[in-house]
């Protein structure tokens, strides 16, 4: 065993490990732009806007609100991070924290629970492209239309405003914002098996959905 | 040997970054053979690209005094 790579050779002296002094770096510049958005530092507060905001927005724009409620809601995010900011302890990464917010508000705004349905339909007609051994019936073709293009664009945009609300936020945190099923478990409260459940979901709805449409030929 | 379903079902939900390393190097290896599940593969991409176009058109949305409207708003 290779005793230098282990996290306690830093301490005994031996050589140090450029990614243990990487997250060192981000933890102390994180530890201290903290302390300065405690004290509503505005040159920190930009910082964080800056980063942040329309970030934000687009999430919020992603989950089928509008563009006057998606900055609302981006906005309200960021004033109530600020003001529970002595609430968080720096463990969690920001983004997370401002997701979990803006997921908490989307769902006051929507002034009810997304459901999450235990059967979704979808399921079946997933299952149903496989024989008993798990072969393809009929095999799917890759799609051969440039999926860049405005028609496209329309076409996705479309199919995800059809998606029930949580796999649309699945599908936005994970897919969009590129974000870990272990945020997105976090941000949304459910189990990272779960995340993979909706976000599989929400695929496969859209794959159906721009199927109809006549994106792909697909089984 | 994993089948087309548990190939298709990994990359669909996102979990194969996540996937003990023998799971991650049997699918690698069904996917380098079987090109009905690389179709499948590519599909998945395919939404994801179609997607983040639409997402590139959101973030141009709001104005460009955004940032600065939200700044003021946490001064205040």
């Amino acid at each position: 065993m290779n005793v230098s790579a282990s996290p306690a050779a830093d301490i005994t002296g031996a050589p140090r490990n450029p990614d243990v002094d990487m997250i060192k770096t981000v933890l102390k510049v994180d530890r201290n732009l903290l302390m300065r958005l405690r004290r509503r530092d505005p040159e920190a507060l930009r910082t964080i806007v800056d980063e942040h905001a329309r970030r934000l927005y687009r999430a919020a724009r992603g989950m089928g609100h509008t563009t006057d409620e998606a900055e609302d809601l981006a906005q309200d995010a960021l004033v109530t991070f600020i003001e529970s900011i002595d609430r968080f302890e720096g463990r969690a990464q920001i983004s997370t924290w401002l997701f979990g917010i803006l997921h908490h508000k989307s769902q006051q705004r929507r002034r009810s629970k997304l459901r999450d349905d235990l059967h979704d339909p979808i399921d079946a007609v997933f299952e149903s492209q496989f024989d008993a051994r798990g072969n393809w019936i009929r095999p799917p073709v890759a799609p051969d239309r440039d999926v860049s293009s405005r028609e496209a664009r329309e076409a996705i945009q479309g199919c995800l405003e059809g998606l029930p609300p949580l796999q649309r936020e699945v599908f936005q945190l994970r897919q969009m914002e590129e974000l870990s099923a272990a945020a997105v478990s976090k941000v949304l409260a459910q189990t990272v098996t779960h995340i993979g459940v909706l976000f599989h979901r929400a695929r496969m709805r859209s794959r159906a959905c721009l199927e109809g449409k006549g994106w792909s030929h697909l089984p | 040997m994993m089948s087309c379903k548990d190939v298709s079902t990994l990359v669909s939900t996102g979990s194969l970054p996540d996937a003990p390393l023998v799971r991650r190097l049997g699918v690698h290896l069904h996917l380098a053979m079987c090109r009905h599940c690389r179709a499948f593969r590519r599909q998945v991409e395919a939404i994801a690209r179609a997607a983040r176009t639409l997402n590139r058109v959101f973030e141009g949305e709001p104005p460009s005094s955004f940032e600065t409207k939200v700044v003021q708003r946490l001064l205040s």
